[in-house]
């Protein structure tokens, strides 16, 4: 939900999202800066041997996939005024483990099996989250805690392998880019159509911008919040299932830091982590550009420890330009 | 009143004088062997276990392993394992504290246990470290049943030459995806790989990248990499453990790049799991090393009875590695899987 920038917080907008402000024009402190970050990277990429190449493309778009298909369903979540969930790494890790081991079962039916496993443990914590207004970075670091308990009390920490090899299959690439890739596209249109097009996405703005002001012109708010969490449970799942078969074994540690990576991904496209605000092609760019800049680090020759201190710099900055521009927004 | 306070000052020096001569006992008498066990046998004797947590199926492995190994022994386990670092000091510090017959310690990072280490020399209570070598600074103060972590390094850059030479290449390059760079058995294992290495000054490494023993992040690291330098630009790559070999296996295969047989990348892992002996199976991962965790639980739990017994067992000990290849799997293939 869009709202203009006069517009004080307790009222509940009627413009479209992503429609333009009522006002006239004023520079988007946010996008000034997303647009200097890519014109400063135009020359870096054009001196960086072999950045500019189509392998290279396709790298950078492979690298995106897992965390870009989490950070899509992680939008829907904090438009919808959740803020952040801080178990997606144990729940893709115990889809991952729940995908291998049932692969005896036959591929569908373990594909099936592992997405709802993803939607059920996240849409719990949604629907808690919205029936019941639970903090929910509170439950979810608690949730993040049992779920990974859980998994390691289950598997007794020890490695999950599948029976057979049929998953093999999502390891594959169609012209040169992996299932993952298509996936990850399909995924950021079907959100932004379900946000844009849809009722209930239309009224995750809403909810997001003001839940009491939703909630008294009659929306219903907590089923809203579950539908956007089971939305991301399924995006959880999808990854774990796609991590599942990268590395072709699970274990307790696999979704590694796939929680902060999402958070990253959404916040550097430019949703308002008070919610309200956001759109899931903006995640997938926001995604797409993390990878970008690690990439160029990577090929000039630069450790991973810097591509971490950059990617939080950047995530830093953006923030903070969110909420100069929220704040002013409702000034 | 003065008199009180003589004696108290009497008492305290009494308690200092013993709790040093309680430490000079423990651990190491430096004669290269360790000292402490009372010679009694295990039966009664308390372990304070800080090891690595479940979460990890190295250390789920090691645990069950080693518990299981001292189950008929009588001795008490206290658990005081965890996979975070920060817990694992904490833990330390508590097992000190609790003065337990001895210590027994895994530890996350080697720099971080230097202080509970000479706590636990202070305060007389020996040390068993097992797995990763001690900071050099207290290195006489601990035993130890240790990795042979260079020889592991050596194992993957024999993989690797044999591996190009195999294929008649005369000339290649090499990529490596490391453990955490900070953490000596890293250090060590990449200081035995580089020596090995140069024997073979035809073979280059051209990446050495620290991906945290994260096998999403070596997957996506060596996506970047394969882009980086093309199929023809990478002959061979290390992997540290075999979960991080195997993703950039999966890497260079969705790159488009032939993995294995007589001209594909040649892919060498570690610390060898299922997993990885299904890949050299497959004919895709050229070989991995031991470092399994079921010989060394059963080393350490050896060890520790016979320093119970007063056998005065080495101070140090290393537990030793073998390389695993297509040559030798069906060998090793039943030690290297359980994990």
């Amino acid at each position: 939900m869009t709202t203009t920038d006069d517009e004080p917080r307790g009222q509940v907008a009627v413009a479209m999202p992503g429609a333009p402000a009522a006002r006239g024009w004023r520079p988007d402190p946010l996008g000034v800066l997303l647009l200097v970050v890519v014109v400063a990277l135009v020359p870096v990429a054009v001196t960086t041997d072999r950045f500019l190449t189509l392998d290279n493309a396709r790298a950078i778009l492979a690298a995106t996939a897992f965390v870009g298909i989490t950070a899509v369903g992680a939008t829907l979540v904090m438009i919808a005024g959740s803020a952040v969930s801080m178990a997606a790494s144990q729940t893709a890790t115990v889809v991952a483990m729940v995908f291998l081991s049932t692969q005896d079962l036959g591929l569908s039916v373990a594909l099936l099996l592992s997405l709802l496993c993803g939607i059920a443990i996240t849409a719990v914590q949604g629907v808690v989250i919205g029936y019941w207004e639970a903090n929910p970075i509170v439950l979810t670091i608690a949730a993040g805690f049992a779920i990974g308990g859980t998994a390691t009390w289950l598997s007794g920490g020890t490695t999950v392998y599948a029976e057979d090899d049929a998953y093999d299959v999502l390891n594959s690439t169609v012209l040169g880019l992996p299932v993952a890739v298509y996936v990850l596209l399909v995924v950021a249109l079907v959100a932004e159509w379900v946000l844009r097009r849809t009722t209930p996405g239309r009224q995750m703005f809403l909810v997001g911008e003001n839940r009491g002001a939703a909630r008294a012109a009659g929306l219903p708010v907590g089923r809203v919040i579950g539908v956007a969490w089971a939305f991301f449970g399924l995006c959880i799942a999808i990854t774990g299932v796609f991590l599942a078969s990268f590395n072709t074994s699970a274990t307790v540690s696999l979704g590694g830091t796939l929680t902060l990576d999402a958070i990253a991904a959404v916040l550097v496209g430019g949703t308002a982590i008070t919610g309200g605000r956001g759109s899931a092609l903006r995640t997938l760019g926001g995604a797409v550009l993390i990878s970008v800049i690690a990439n160029l680090l990577l090929i000039r020759g630069y450790s991973t420890g810097a591509q971490i201190l950059v990617k939080g710099v950047l995530v830093l900055v953006v923030v903070v330009l969110v909420h100069l521009r929220s704040t002013r927004g409702h000034r | 009143m003065i008199r009180t306070r003589t004696l108290r000052a009497a008492a305290l020096a009494g308690a200092l004088g013993l709790t040093l001569s309680l430490a000079a006992c423990g651990g190491s008498d430096g004669s290269g062997k360790a000292s402490g066990g009372d010679g009694s046998g295990p039966e009664g004797k308390t372990i304070a276990f800080v090891g690595y947590g479940n979460e990890s199926p190295w250390g789920a492995a090691y645990n069950k392993t080693f518990t299981a190994a001292l189950k008929d022994s009588g001795v008490k386990i206290n658990d005081l394992t965890s996979m975070d670092a920060g817990t694992q000091i904490q833990n330390f510090n508590q097992a000190v504290s609790q003065k337990p017959d001895l210590i027994v310690a895994l530890v996350l990072d080697t720099q971080a246990a230097v202080v509970p280490i000479q706590k636990a020399k202070q305060a007389g209570v020996p040390v068993l470290l097992v797995d990763g070598r001690p900071d050099p600074s207290v290195e006489k103060d601990v035993m130890a049943v240790v990795s042979d972590n260079p020889k592991l390094g050596e194992y993957a850059a024999q993989n690797i030459i044999e591996g190009l030479k195999a294929q008649g290449r005369d000339s290649g390059n090499v990529i490596v995806l490391m453990g955490t760079k900070s953490m000596l058995v890293t250090q060590d294992r990449m200081e035995g790989f580089d020596k090995v290495m140069a024997t073979a000054p035809e073979y280059k490494v051209i990446e050495e990248q620290d991906t945290n023993w994260d096998p999403t992040l070596s997957g996506k690291v060596a996506q970047q990499l394969f882009a980086k330098h093309g199929c023809d630009g990478v002959q061979a790559a290390y992997g540290m453990a075999d979960y991080m070999a195997l993703p950039i296996v999966q890497a260079a295969k969705q790159a488009g790049c032939k993995v294995g047989g007589d001209d594909g990348l040649v892919v060498t892992g570690g610390n060898c799991f299922k997993a990885g002996i299904d890949s050299i199976r497959a004919g895709e991962l050229y070989g991995t090393a031991t470092e399994d965790p079921i010989t060394i639980a059963k080393q350490s739990a050896d060890y520790i009875e016979r320093y119970f017994s007063g056998k005065n067992p080495p101070q140090s000990e290393l537990v030793p590695e073998e390389r695993v290849t297509a040559a030798n799997l069906d060998e090793l293939a039943d030690q290297c899987s359980q994990a």
